[in-house]
């Protein structure tokens, strides 16, 4: 994305190039003024493939051709790798089937996330990125039907080239057989639904947006939802949980069913979904002033770059409670899968281990968050080091992503009732890893987090990059419980080495990315 | 000597040649008119003199700062507003100038006066507390200059300084540039509008294939017009992205 919005000539020649393909692709097909009363289905399939064109030329301009169609070749790998190994250490067959589509879901709600931020998002996020889904003002199309299309296509899009590849981990389960290829296909719909499930709902709070119910009021409801099924602790809830998002195990009727209610959600959440909506013109006091003033209170309030920071995030759609959803929804995902785990095997995880390792993850959604305003290029016409603009968002991180993963770390401690040396080492694995996984996000893909996502070479070595501290941590948590004095400390040191070491790839990010945009 | 200048400046994008062999001096009390199609490497230049990023080949100053060595001293002594639209920020347009003042390093009186003065000359007061992301694209634009003018810089480097004003706005623009470049200032104005250039500028540089081709004064001048002059130097390949444009002769 970098390369588009630099302002340099070169780029805008590109887009331009992009903006004619597309206008000719449409104006080939048809909607023209003496059509527009009768665009029907032709016009649907154009726009789905046009929209399909864009996409697949969008991803191999941002990370280059074969970075980009080496991606599902890379989760091939890590799909069925971890397959392997997991099955070589004893795990069940229905434990990672369960995990895959724990991820698929987590997938689908996180593909949603810039929409739930708000309409705001919606438009300068996604407007930017695709242009035939901006074209509702410029075309007689509605903006209901773009985005309906637009949101098929992403699902199916990310069907193949991702999903599909995560199926592959049907091949270790199953064994190499004649039956293969139908269980790799099964598996394949299974995730695939559960993905689209998690979407749908991300759309859904995107079209309940629109009707101007407040975000709070949105994330409320979603805490108290959460909050209330997990309260229930039964195993008819773990079942039922199960069944939902994992339909390969249940029955057909329970998969139609969640195929139908997703398609329903969908549906309705277009039609309720309001394409006039437009936020009221808002004002605010002068906030940036106070804060600076209380720079010798209030820690970092004396960097205008992080109080930019702050003031950006907190007044954008779903405000400094956006990371907090980002943590609740990784929690409740967790928090599912332990309890799922639990009713199959018998095992549960040392909690403070478990969740002190994985929570730390939230740190990549919330330095998404932290950037989603601003960019390196505009930073670049005034006299500010782009050392001190990564430093300044590390210190905005610590600000903001401490409280949204403590909170959602001391409730799971407690409603998994973990021991005190537990939940002390799960604290120190949550900050180490955090700033470690913080530290690998900013050095492998600098101001653009979320542009990386599908650029293999960057997304393995990221992928590596946590693995290495997250599968030797869940492993001694789910086989020493509760954690001996040994391995606790070993734990300990674990975290503050890689806490460590994510300070040192955060704090040479700054250097490396001002060298790598100065000298593009 | 100018206190700006550029001497064969070079910078590629991989095969592509954006700048090749650029040249020129802008002078204190000059408007100078950086005059060229889309693709003829006129922001690369602008990036180039304010340091954003390194050119392959030749010497910049500016202000007799280096921007390639130290751009930050050269950030911190012009004014720069880009072409690219500013990101969605959610701050408003009191609290964006405060921040532009503060990593400017300039004291709180100054900013104060500074925004109460940009406010009212360029018709933004009541909106100095509205959201800058619920600002209309004008009235942003409006946000942008005032903050390449307010710690009144000596050098002003804009690239298309009337983008999305009203036309009454962009007439006291016009007005202001023009004041503010013959108070011994050097103001350089890139733009593919060849009016625009015609309209303000004291001389214009016409870029092509990455380079000066011709300049010309435009003050007191008779003779060809600046589009005459403009299509003389451009060739068919550079105006590739005005394929509408020829010559057209209109009888009388």
């Amino acid at each position: 994305m970098s390369g588009e919005q630099t302002g340099q000539d070169e780029p805008q020649t590109g887009q331009l190039e992009r903006v004619s393909d597309i206008g000719g692709g449409i104006g080939s097909g048809g909607v023209d003024s003496g059509r527009v009363g009768g665009i029907g289905n032709g016009t649907n399939r154009l726009l789905f493939t046009t929209l399909l064109r864009e996409e697949w030329r969008l991803h191999t301009r941002l990370f280059g051709g074969w970075r980009f169609a080496s991606f599902p070749l890379l989760i091939v790998l890590l799909a069925a790798g971890a397959t392997v190994a997991l099955l070589e250490t004893g795990t069940a067959p229905s434990t990672i089937v369960l995990g895959l589509h724990v991820l698929a879901l987590g997938f689908g709600l996180y593909s949603g996330t810039a929409g739930f931020a708000g309409s705001n998002m919606l438009e300068n996020v996604f407007g930017r990125l695709s242009l035939v889904l901006s074209s509702a003002s410029t075309l007689p199309l509605s903006r209901r039907r773009l985005l309906g299309i637009f949101l098929v296509k992403d699902a199916l899009f990310y069907a193949v080239v991702f999903v599909l590849p995560m199926a592959t981990a049907a091949v270790p389960i199953g064994g190499r057989s004649a039956t293969t290829p139908t269980d790799l296909l099964a598996l394949w719909f299974s995730l695939s639904l559960v993905f689209a499930a998690g979407m749908t709902a991300t759309v859904a709070l995107i079209a309940v947006r629109t009707r101007g119910v407040p975000t709070w009021a949105i994330a409320l409801a979603l805490v108290s939802a959460a909050a209330g099924t997990w309260a229930l602790d039964g195993s008819a809830a773990i079942e039922s949980v199960r069944t939902l998002i994992v339909p390969l195990s249940g029955s057909l009727p329970a998969a139609v069913g969640l195929a139908g209610g997703t398609a329903l959600v969908a549906a309705a959440s277009l039609a309720l979904y309001d394409p006039t909506y437009g936020r009221p013109t808002r004002t605010a006091s002068d906030r940036f002033s106070q804060l600076r003033a209380a720079g010798d209170r209030l820690p970092f309030a004396d960097d205008p770059l992080v109080v930019k920071t702050l003031l950006d995030l907190s007044r954008s759609a779903g405000g400094v409670w956006k990371p907090f959803v980002s943590a609740g929804i990784l929690l409740a995902l967790v928090a599912a899968l332990v309890g799922v785990v639990r009713e199959i095997t018998g095992i549960e995880p040392a909690p403070g281990i478990f969740f002190g390792g994985v929570l730390g993850l939230a740190a990549f959604t919330t330095y998404n968050w932290l950037t989603q305003f601003d960019s390196l290029e505009f930073y670049l016409t005034y006299p500010v080091a782009i050392d001190d603009v990564f430093r300044a968002k590390r210190a905005a991180f610590v600000l903001v992503g401490t409280p949204a993963v403590a909170v959602p770390y001391l409730a799971a401690v407690i409603r998994f009732e973990a021991t005190l040396v537990d939940a002390a080492v799960g604290a120190i694995l949550l900050a180490g890893y955090g700033l470690y996984y913080y530290g690998l996000t900013v050095s492998i893909a600098g101001f653009d987090p979320n542009e990386f996502l599908f650029d293999s070479v960057r997304f393995g070595t990221f992928t590596v990059g946590v693995a290495v501290a997250i599968v030797p941590t869940l492993v001694a948590g789910f086989v020493v419980v509760p954690p001996t004095p040994t391995l606790a400390a070993a734990l300990a040191v674990a975290g503050i080495g890689f806490g460590a070491l994510g300070i040192v790839l955060s704090g040479r990010a700054g250097p490396k990315w001002a060298e790598r945009y100065r000298n593009e | 000597m100018g206190i700006l200048r550029v001497d064969e400046l070079r910078k590629s994008y991989g095969a592509v040649r954006a700048v090749d062999g650029m040249s020129f001096d802008v002078e204190r009390g000059e408007l100078f008119g950086f005059l060229g199609p889309n693709g003829a490497g006129k922001t690369t230049t602008i990036r180039s003199l304010t340091g954003q990023i390194v050119p392959d080949a030749g010497t910049i100053s500016v202000l007799g700062t280096d921007p390639t060595t130290a751009p930050l001293e050269t950030r911190r002594r012009v004014g720069i507003l880009p072409e690219q639209a500013s990101p969605p920020s959610f701050l408003t347009p009191r609290e964006y100038l405060e921040f532009v003042g503060d990593v400017r390093e300039l004291d709180e009186a100054t900013v104060a006066a500074g925004i109460e003065h940009w406010a009212e000359r360029l018709g933004f007061a009541s909106k100095l507390e509205t959201l800058h992301t619920d600002l209309s694209r004008g009235q942003q634009q409006k946000v942008m200059i005032a903050q390449a003018f307010i710690h009144e810089p000596a050098v002003v480097l804009i690239d298309e300084p009337l983008a999305n004003l009203d036309p009454l706005v962009q007439e006291q623009v016009k007005q202001f540039l023009t004041a503010y470049a013959a108070d011994d200032n050097a103001v350089f104005v890139s733009t593919h509008n060849i009016d625009v250039a015609a309209d303000i500028c004291t001389r214009v540089g016409i870029v092509a294939d990455g380079r000066i081709v011709t300049e010309r004064s435009l003050v007191d001048e008779t003779g060809d017009s600046l589009l005459e002059t403009f299509l003389e130097h451009v060739d068919d390949a550079d105006a590739r992205d005005m394929p509408a444009l020829e010559r057209t002769e209109i009888e009388a």
